[in-house]
């Protein structure tokens, strides 16, 4: 019969995250819990569709998200320490650079993309006798430490007797009161507001929103996919898919374009940077996703392989058929100068 | 098999355990915290507790809510030992459906209607 004291109760650990791109080191324990519920929803919906868990997407993705070490591990504003020089063989340089390698994949994992949450309306029972007991809300939290957040039952007894469930945003926010963590705030930061996301996009500063974006909201919360479609189509809008080529945003990008099949912009851009193998795999994930578009059965019907894919998806799908056209063209005389020299 | 944590505890102490509300001493005046508290009946209210079982903020936030934390998960086990809740936590549990409701919360609402029909 120990007396277990406050060492079993509400840990009040409130360090609060002063520079945004900190978070990020520490996004990679947040989204791994994220990730593990978020499988367990998807497997709900159909299977018909190819959804963005499936390992072929996945494995699609990451390719075209690009792995440029220079970019991930540009320097973060961190405590300032002398650099440490180290002296190496060629194996030994080979070794490190796939140790990073290794940890910039890590870093690199995309977070989930889930349908909206549909609202919690349950009412668990209506006490008229118990109307105008007090003129506050009453809201319980059950603090169990062993439950998975999802399954926490809070519950709120109105004025009027009711005792229903919590809302999405009350759930939040009280999870955020008795389980705090990193870097998420209890009323979500200004910046996420209409007027200060133009703002921050004039600035350039796309991949701040959507590390912020990833702390402070849950992944299929209403803000969250309201924001990131935000960011989305004002990166579409200005064609500047190279702020997130090598983070873990690029994947989330690339699916939510597909879904709204505007990729034409995207393909530009990948065709303008030489990238054909990343323009002939999304071409290829956008037939898996939409298998019943023309383009899609043309390639089936003529199993097309790499620059042919390309030009069925320009013919049949594409608004701007021209810029495609002439991209390729312009990457084939590139590459035959480049192999003639 | 026999539960005899409750043999033992009064063997040890001679008291029983209540669940109650301790006053968290914050230092600040007119700004009262309570803890939902697992103690021994004779000790002070806001003295040694053996377990904190929950919290209770009787102000209410911007969102005009009154915040209350339970682990119902131990104080099941507590009440399992032979705890006995006071009046005021049978209240908050009644409120937060794990008890039935309190006669004492009926009766407090019915007279707060009166107070607010009658003028």
């Amino acid at each position: 019969m120990a007396a277990l004291g406050t060492a079993r109760c509400l840990f009040r650990t409130y360090s609060r995250v002063k520079n945004v791109q900190k978070s990020k080191q520490i996004l990679v324990r947040c989204s791994v819990r994220t990730l593990c519920s978020g499988t367990q929803d998807n497997a709900l919906l159909d299977r018909t569709k190819p959804q963005f868990t499936d390992p072929a997407v996945q494995d699609i993705l990451t390719r075209i998200t690009g792995l440029d070490l220079q970019k991930v591990f540009r320097p973060i504003k961190q405590e300032l320490k002398p650099p440490t020089y180290k002296l190496m063989t060629d194996e030994q340089l080979a070794q490190a650079v796939e140790l990073a390698t290794e940890q910039a994949k890590k870093l690199l994992q995309m977070p989930p993309v889930l349908p909206e949450r549909k609202p919690i309306n349950d009412v668990l029972s209506e006490d008229k006798i118990l109307d105008g007991m007090d003129t506050a809300k009453y809201v319980f939290t059950d603090i169990t430490y062993n439950i998975p957040h999802r399954e926490r039952f809070i519950v709120v007894r109105e004025p009027n007797g009711t005792l229903r469930k919590a809302k999405w945003e009350e759930r939040d926010r009280l999870i955020q009161v008795y389980f705090p963590k990193d870097g998420r705030k209890l009323s979500a930061p200004l910046i996420f507001k209409e007027e200060n996301l133009k703002m921050v996009f004039s600035q350039d500063r796309h991949e701040d929103v959507l590390d912020l974006c990833l702390v402070q909201f849950e992944p299929d919360s209403s803000d969250y996919i309201r924001v990131h479609a935000a960011t989305y189509e004002d990166l579409d809008k200005h064609g500047k898919y190279e702020l997130l080529r090598s983070t873990r945003h690029f994947g989330g990008m690339a699916w939510y374009l597909l879904s709204a099949r505007r990729v034409d912009g995207l393909i530009v851009d990948m065709l303008k940077k030489e990238l054909l193998h990343d323009a002939v795999s999304l071409v290829s994930l956008f037939h898996m996703v939409h298998p019943h578009s023309e383009s899609a059965q043309e390639a089936a019907s003529q199993q097309a392989t790499g620059a042919d894919l390309l030009k069925i998806y320009a013919q049949k799908e594409s608004q701007r058929a021209g810029y495609i056209e002439l991209a390729l063209q312009a990457y084939q005389q590139m590459a035959a100068k480049s192999s003639a020299a | 098999m026999v539960h005899l944590s409750s043999l033992l505890l009064k063997k040890y102490h001679g008291g029983y355990v209540v669940i109650r509300l301790a006053l968290a001493g914050h230092k600040q005046a007119n700004r009262p915290f309570y803890r939902i508290v697992a103690a021994y009946n004779k000790r002070a209210r806001d003295g040694k507790y053996i377990e904190q079982l929950g919290s209770y903020d009787p102000l209410p936030n911007i969102y005009n809510e009154k915040l209350v934390s339970f682990n119902f998960d131990r104080i099941k086990y507590w009440i399992g030992c032979g705890a006995h809740p006071t009046k005021p936590v049978a209240k908050l549990l009644g409120l937060a459906g794990f008890f039935p409701l309190h006669p004492m919360m009926i009766t407090e609402a019915e007279r707060r209607r009166a107070l607010t029909d009658v003028p």
